[in-house]
């Protein structure tokens, strides 16, 4: 009984042998470069401010004419959610003929 | 009001989109069957991502998200991102595994996934509080847009607005009217990129692609008027920043209607290439947007214009239609701008109010009052609960609570905050059972009012949950509560979570 219920325990942070422990690895990969990237570059706009305001060297800087921090937040992060949603895709493509291609059916 | 006024043109050019939206799903009905709700013919990974960004896109995103960058600039940056990287979440956590589940609305998966009418109750009325909320933001904008469309005031615009949006729905239903999602969003995006390229170019700027052309106006505005609209913290704190922007992205993966979506395509891989050209097509509104509330300032600086801020805050929902208007663009134009927006809205309206209609009728009344009720029964309550919940929407939007934006961010936060973890977990912990579920629902709702039942009492609860930006630690707390609850309790049927490992884990595709 309790075999069978490890056998069916799905958990993101304990994932089955086989196909679900590359998926996971790649959904862990992307949630982190979801996170640091966005929530991660907005800490250090602050670490970095001079004013209340915010003003700091990424004010200062520009890029494409805008403001540096204007143009990474406002334009770059969508660009990169999308990028990252199509390396997402690429890779659990690969992952998933790599596995259909073993007949590798863990879960029986 | 921005113009005084009856504005005929762009009346015209509202009423003839939306009447030749009418006419090509008539034309289509005869092609394919129509469909109440979800469904159509597969129409490929680029027009599957046409239809989800067409799904996406309301008047939070056409006005609501302009007016609030006009009032807080950079700051206002948190909904672009939050509304973009919420597809990530989505794309990476659920897509596939909600596809394989084979529940294709919110009810339907917690009922199924947790065995439980409870949790079904609960998530129904919460699929039906999120879609009245939504469609408050939509009331809001369409009652803006007709009051500056037949120059009277917003309750006037309301109340004709509304009875218009109303009986467009109606309309639609009772004729059976198709919906081409794809033309929706060729509609939306021509007609809000079109009027900021003549903008752009009337402005001097670089107006081929004025998406990415506008930044020399941010300088102009530092340098010529010392308005500093990119200053990072000017209108909120970091935490701010981040708790809106993180309620945003969970509430997008956890919205019943774009959780739907999912349904219309035919196999898992194309649901997720779907989804990334959705996210681009959202993501090619979303680069605009902030132009809008640029040239907004510009222009109003350039006039020697500096409304005081209640002023400000007024017209702000209606800024985009606002600044074609200051930026002498030409009648046509704004109409084609304003028929947008309007289409934008209706659409929205249209979809929610069908959803919550269907969830009232399938999820509440069949399945928990009256099992035995006929199909008709069953259609004929769903029409009348059409007509329920605009009155309940109408009678909310006539005191607006907020900004459109603003109102639209609650219905993230409650959907960020009680539907995003029963999903998260349902998928991802085979453990998580119905006394979880139920208890971690219940418990997001409470957070998600925290602030208005709780704030006045204690002060510090408006600091953690924020009514627009309550799921920072709103979801990681119910998630908290989920995981106790459950591993106090009883864990799920041997089947379920069977069918969770084989089923919706299995690498198949």
């Amino acid at each position: 009984m309790q075999q069978d219920r490890e056998r069916y325990d799905v958990n993101l942070f304990r994932p089955r042998q086989g196909y679900m422990t590359g998926e996971v690895a790649i959904i862990l990969a992307v949630l982190l470069g979801w996170g640091m990237v966005n929530f991660g570059f907005q800490a250090v706009l602050r670490l970095l401010a001079e004013t209340p305001a915010g003003e700091g060297i990424f004010t200062r800087l520009t890029f494409l004419s805008f403001p540096w921090h204007f143009w990474f937040t406002g334009q770059f992060l969508p660009l990169w959610f999308i990028i990252l949603c199509i390396l997402f895709n690429i890779y659990i493509d690969r992952h998933t003929e790599r596995h259909s291609r073993r007949r590798d059916r863990s879960h029986d | 009001m921005t113009d005084a006024g009856f504005n005929l043109i762009p009346l015209l050019i509202v009423a003839a989109t939306l009447g030749s939206f009418i006419v090509s799903g008539l034309r289509a009905r005869s092609r394919e069957m129509s469909d109440y709700g979800f469904g159509g013919r597969y129409i490929g990974r680029v027009g599957g991502g046409a239809a989800i960004a067409s799904n996406w896109m309301s008047a939070a995103s056409f006005l609501g998200m302009g007016g609030l960058l006009y009032l807080q600039g950079y700051y206002a940056l948190a909904y672009v991102i939050g509304w973009t990287g919420g597809y990530v979440l989505l794309l990476v956590l659920m897509a596939g595994q909600i596809r394989r589940f084979g529940k294709y609305t919110a009810p339907d998966f917690v009922g199924a996934r947790y065995d439980s009418p409870a949790a079904r109750l609960i998530s129904a009325g919460i699929s039906i509080t999120i879609s009245v909320i939504y469609c408050t933001a939509q009331f809001k904008g369409i009652g803006m847009l007709f009051a500056w469309l037949f120059g009277t005031d917003y309750r006037s615009g309301l109340l004709l607005g509304g009875a218009v949006a109303v009986g467009y729905v109606i309309l639609s239903g009772v004729l059976g009217v198709a919906r081409n999602q794809q033309l929706q969003y060729t509609v939306l995006i021509v007609s809000f990129i079109l009027p900021l390229m003549a903008l752009a170019y009337k402005l001097g700027y670089f107006w081929m692609l004025p998406q990415f052309g506008y930044g020399v106006a941010i300088q102009d505005l530092k340098r010529e008027f010392g308005i500093n609209f990119a200053a990072p913290f000017a209108s909120g704190t970091l935490f701010q920043w981040v708790a809106l922007c993180f309620t945003l992205m969970v509430g997008t993966a956890g919205l019943p209607h774009v959780l739907s979506r999912f349904y219309v395509v035919p196999n898992i891989r194309d649901a997720r290439w779907s989804l990334v050209w959705g996210l681009f097509f959202i993501a090619l509104i979303y680069w605009s947007a902030p132009a809008y509330a640029v040239f907004a300032r510009l222009l109003e600086a350039r006039a020697g214009m500096v409304p005081p801020p209640a002023a400000t805050t007024g017209m702000a929902d209606i800024v985009v239609i606002r600044t074609a208007v200051m930026g002498g663009l030409p009648a046509w134009m704004i109409g084609i701008l304003a028929a947008g927006a309007t289409s934008a809205a209706f659409f929205t309206v249209a979809g929610l109010l069908i959803t919550g209609a269907a969830s009232l009728s399938h999820d509440i009344y069949y399945r928990i009052i009256n099992p035995r009720a006929s199909e008709v029964t069953k259609m004929a309550l769903a029409k009348g609960a059409v007509v329920v919940l605009s009155a309940v929407v109408l009678f909310i939007a006539l005191h607006p609570p907020g900004l459109i934006a603003e109102i639209t961010a609650v219905a993230f936060a409650l959907a960020g905050n009680t539907i995003f973890p029963a999903f998260l977990l349902g998928i991802w912990w085979g453990r998580a059972n119905r006394y979880g579920a139920i208890a971690g629902m219940l418990t997001g709702v409470v957070v998600t009012f925290a602030t208005p039942l709780f704030g006045g009492v204690v002060p510090a609860v408006a600091d953690i949950f924020p009514l627009t930006s309550s799921a920072l630690f709103g979801a990681p707390l119910v998630v908290a509560v989920m995981i106790a609850v459950s591993l106090l309790t009883p864990p799920p049927s041997e089947e379920m979570r069977r069918f969770l490992a084989e089923q919706v884990h299995g690498h198949m595709e």
